[in-house]
């Protein structure tokens, strides 16, 4: 149950990511080429003239990495103003003030970054953090200006550094981005505005793919290959195997008490009532042990978000959803439930005598 | 024999199938038990002691012939029906005890009772009462691998008269004892049928066990061979 119950949370867990309430009214605007491909800057006019933008920014993903390569996190090249206008719930949810953001709008080099991140490194405001370049030629040397909550972990791993850095230390950089995200004010006009901006850039030389920031972020999960399905493959392999485990227990554990079992109804407990006492003793057994894995599995779950989730994105979500604890136990008394049932019913419909006898 | 019989036995036979082959192991038995006797069944190994007392205690049904057991026909009832008659009307006492060990003496005593409209309250004096019956009042809290085997049997036997039975039935209930526990369990089977009025039949091949009884049948392959009153 331990093992179900965690797997069926990875499942909830990369659901999320693409499933984001608050970026549902985001539209992300990309090269049609790829992710590695760049957009004129100049693009920006048109996009935020389109009458459905409430505001847009740009990211470039910079891909650097502090001190160890292997200190994997998101550090982009932003725009220091329009960010927080586009990403109003995420960073608005921080409590961050006003003040703050002039702090980081004034500091040429500074950079903003997620608790989460910033405890794991054990950064505080105005430390400096130099990050080393993997995709461009730079290292810059960035001063903390804000330490930003998120709603998410997921939310917090991640920096946040002026892109004028990235313009003036890389020039091919210069005039060009990763990626657009436009704000909109109705979730329902992406779909038309997607369609209008990428026909507008059909045919140039640079064409644009837009889809909501959901299916952005889809794409990633979708790159880790179709995991879904490999892991509801993997939960009914593993159940059908506790099945026949407990079954097997079950039987065994219920055959060995034939005897009790004939005393009792040679007593008058009605052969219903005797099948009714197994399954419920059944379903306890498996029951207990369920919840035993599924509380199990919630305490892992925190080591994975603290341990694994570092290291591999959208696993910093993991997290264990009521619905998902539900369900496994629900799982688990259907499963008590089928392996007592066969052996119990065999051992009710047994005759008294047979079991009795069976003492030698 | 007398009108107020407590078992009726008509023309009884007991068949078991292996494939299509009968196998006869009671074949014609007719005889009456009176309420309040002490019978002893017995017989050579395999003449169908134990098939008989399966059939009069309910836990088994014939092949040909009609039962009267308790003023009840067995025959009419259904499984539920037998099960309700059993709790009500029969005690069981085996040879190996056959007490749950999960339980102390007391639940195991107590456990016939679980079926009765009894108030807790009630169970508990009435299993109070039993226990120091026989003897075992300080016992009560014990599971059974805390106890001898004469002890195991004697909680056995409070259990097969907590519910007050008219008809206690007993295979072989001495069959694992030593000599003094034997002893014991059967003075104190006496006393249940002299001082407590209830029928006993017990099957048993120990001559020993059986001279405690007042009468002791005898079964051949399967038939009826006779009646012997016991001389004190
Ligand atoms: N379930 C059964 N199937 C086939 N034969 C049985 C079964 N139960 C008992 N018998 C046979 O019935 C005969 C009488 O058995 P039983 O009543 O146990 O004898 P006793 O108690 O006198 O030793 C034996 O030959 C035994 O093999
Ligand atoms: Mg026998």
């Amino acid at each position: 149950m331990f093992l179900v119950t965690l797997l069926q949370s990875l499942l909830t867990t990369l659901d999320a990511v693409s499933n984001n309430p608050t970026s549902s009214n985001r539209l992300v605007v990309r090269h049609k080429s790829g992710l590695a491909q760049v957009l004129p800057m100049s693009y920006l006019t048109y996009l935020k003239a389109q009458p459905e933008v409430e505001s847009a920014t740009y990211l470039q993903w910079f891909g650097g990495t502090y001190k160890d390569p292997s200190n994997f996190f998101a550090n982009f090249a932003s725009d220091e103003t329009t960010l927080f206008q586009v990403f109003k719930e995420e960073f608005g949810a921080s409590g961050v003030t006003e003040d703050q953001i002039q702090d980081f709008v004034r500091d040429g080099t500074g950079c903003i970054v997620g608790k989460a991140l910033a405890d794991k490194f054990g950064w505080k405001v105005g430390d400096v953090v130099p990050l080393q370049g993997t995709i461009f030629p730079i290292s810059p040397r960035l001063t903390i200006r804000v330490i930003f909550r998120g709603t998410k972990p997921s939310q917090e791993n991640v920096l946040h550094f002026h892109y004028k850095v990235l313009a003036e230390g890389v020039p091919r950089m210069k005039g060009q981005v990763g990626t657009f995200f436009l704000r909109v004010h109705n979730a329902d006009q992406i779909p038309r505005l997607s369609a209008r901006i990428d026909n507008h850039y059909a045919n140039s030389a640079s064409e644009t793919l837009s889809e909501t920031e959901n299916a952005f972020n889809l794409s990633f999960v979708k790159m880790l290959g179709n995991i879904s399905a490999m892991i509801q493959g993997i939960t009914v392999a593993v159940l059908v195997a506790i099945l026949i485990v407990t079954a097997g227990t079950m039987s065994v554990a219920i055959r060995e008490r034939t005897t009790e079992i004939a005393v009792l109804r040679a007593m008058g407990f009605r052969t219903g009532l005797v099948l009714s006492l197994l399954l419920g003793e059944g379903m306890l057994l498996v029951g207990g042990g369920g919840i035993i894995g599924v509380g199990l599995a919630g305490l892992a779950a925190g080591g994975i978000r603290k341990g694994v989730g570092a290291s591999v994105p959208f696993l910093e979500d993991f997290s264990l959803l009521p619905s998902t604890m539900l369900l496994c136990l629900g799982i688990t008394f259907v499963v008590g439930l089928l392996s007592t049932f066969i052996p119990a019913y065999q051992a009710t419909r047994r005759p008294i005598t047979e079991g009795l006898r069976s003492i030698g | 024999m007398n009108g107020d019989a407590i078992i009726k036995l008509r023309d009884i036979a007991k068949s078991y199938w292996r494939e299509t082959l009968e196998i006869p192991v009671l074949q014609g038995i007719d005889f009456d038990i009176p309420q309040g006797g002490y019978y002893a069944l017995m017989g050579p190994s395999g003449s169908g002691k134990t098939t008989l007392l399966n059939l009069i205690a309910g836990i088994d049904r014939p092949t040909r012939g009609s039962l009267e057991v308790c003023g009840y026909e067995l025959n009419d009832f259904d499984d539920d029906e037998l099960a309700a008659w059993r709790n009500a009307h029969v005690g069981f006492i085996f040879q190996n005890y056959n007490l749950i060990p999960v339980l102390t003496a007391f639940e195991n005593v107590e456990l016939p009772l679980l079926l009765t409209p009894m108030s807790r309250r009630a169970r508990r004096a009435r299993v109070e009462e039993v226990l120091s019956l026989v003897n075992l009042e300080d016992r009560m809290l014990n599971y059974p691998r805390q106890l001898s085997g004469g002890q195991e049997q004697r909680v056995a036997i409070a259990r097969a008269i907590v519910g007050n039975p008219d008809l206690l039935v007993a295979d072989e209930p001495t069959g694992a004892l030593d000599h003094q526990n034997a002893e014991e369990i059967l003075n104190l089977m006496e006393r249940l049928n002299t001082d407590l009025g209830k029928t006993i039949l017990v099957v048993t091949h120990d001559p020993k066990a059986a001279h405690h009884a007042r009468f002791q049948i005898h079964l051949d392959k399967g038939v009826f061979d006779k009646t012997v009153e016991v001389n004190r």
